[in-house]
């Protein structure tokens, strides 16, 4: 192992577990007000959808029909069917798109 | 093995333990169907670290100390020989500054913990433990439990998902390119599902959602215009600063 890669890993780790820590240190003691309890409502689900957001942006037909079939799926079944009918849609898909000739 | 019908008259201890283990158990369950969509990325991302260059017990000493499967997969991007320790510190911090948004979010929930039990808890907040943890929060308080948040139940599950990914990580990084495009099974799918579940899970109906949708929107608009991991950043700052300006008006 060499020292820039251990200094690099390090200083990735604080980085990362100031912002795990960060948010609560913050409001650990605070009244919260009206305002930041909606806040705090809303983020979950903005933070959620943006970190699928590139899913939405595909432009591969096979990804896009996968991921509508994934999201209907979301709405009425649980997590592991879902994500079973998931990954066997999207996996499925694409081996057809493949063998017909598409992207 | 304890059951929970053997003695009568159950001494406070014991009972605290039993409840400990179950709800523990009950972590571990809700874990497994995350692990699907874990160990495929694990894998990938220890196998493509081996390309750039790192030795194989730093692969899991990154993850495990790390432990931020967005961050590693950018940082192993950019790395090279030596890496850019500036380059690499400020895109795990640029993908990883959700985690604030995030720690906040369940800040209202952890105030019955001495920090000494809140700080190491927080160390193992991932997206999907941290989503999985409050939705059971959110259960648990309406169904009157005390106290909301149950730290065992995300110990169960943030360590389970922990382990799965510094030893599937380091699995990767010793397989290496045995393993064949992991995408074409498609089981990059898993994490959209486990995502979707979670939200259907939160929704309350359209008019709390619409910050969801400028999320969304500003997600994706900037994932196509600026190259990089931008976009979750500023897509979760946009649908949070909506929800803050649509309190401010009368409703």
């Amino acid at each position: 192992m060499n020292s820039t890669t251990l200094i690099t890993i390090g200083a990735m780790a604080a980085v990362t577990y100031l912002t795990r820590v960060g948010g609560y240190l913050f409001l650990r003691n605070r009244e919260l007000g009206a305002r930041t309890k909606a806040v705090l409502e809303a983020a979950p689900g903005c933070v959620l959808i943006a970190v699928i957001a590139p899913e939405f942006a595909s432009g591969n037909p096979a990804d896009l029909i996968a991921l509508g079939v994934t999201l209907l799926a979301a709405t009425r079944l649980s997590l592991l069917p879902t994500v079973l009918i998931a990954v066997a849609t999207a996996g499925l898909l694409r081996h057809a798109a493949h063998f017909t000739g598409g992207s | 093995m304890q059951t929970c019908d053997i003695a009568a008259p159950h001494t406070p201890a014991i009972a605290t333990k039993t409840h400990t283990a179950s709800e523990f158990q009950r972590g571990v369950v809700a874990s497994i169907p995350v692990m699907v969509g874990f160990i495929p990325f694990a894998l990938v991302l220890g196998t493509n670290a081996m390309q750039k260059g790192f030795a194989t017990p730093e692969v899991p000493l990154m993850t495990g100390l790390n432990f931020g499967g967005g961050s590693e997969f950018a940082a192993v991007e950019l790395w090279g020989s030596p890496p850019v320790i500036l380059a690499i510190v400020a895109i795990t911090f640029l993908v990883n500054s959700r985690h604030l948004i995030m720690g906040a979010a369940l800040a209202p929930h952890l105030r019955h913990l001495p920090k000494w039990k809140a700080l190491p808890a927080l160390f193992l907040m991932c997206d999907e433990s941290w989503a999985i943890g409050l939705a059971d929060t959110q259960h648990r308080k309406s169904s009157g439990l005390f106290p909301a948040f149950s730290l065992p139940y995300y110990l169960g599950l943030s360590l389970c998902l922990y382990a799965t990914w510094v030893i599937f990580t380091a699995a990767g990084a010793f397989l290496g390119p045995r393993l064949g495009d992991i995408r074409s099974y498609g089981f990059d799918m898993a994490f959209p599902a486990v995502f979707l579940v979670l939200l259907r899970g939160m929704w309350k109906g359209l008019r709390p959602a619409l910050p969801w949708l400028v999320s969304l929107a500003v997600a994706i608009t900037t994932y196509r215009l600026i190259p990089g991991a931008w976009y979750l950043p500023a897509g979760a700052a946009a649908g949070v600063a909506f929800a803050c300006w649509n309190t401010k008006s009368p409703s």
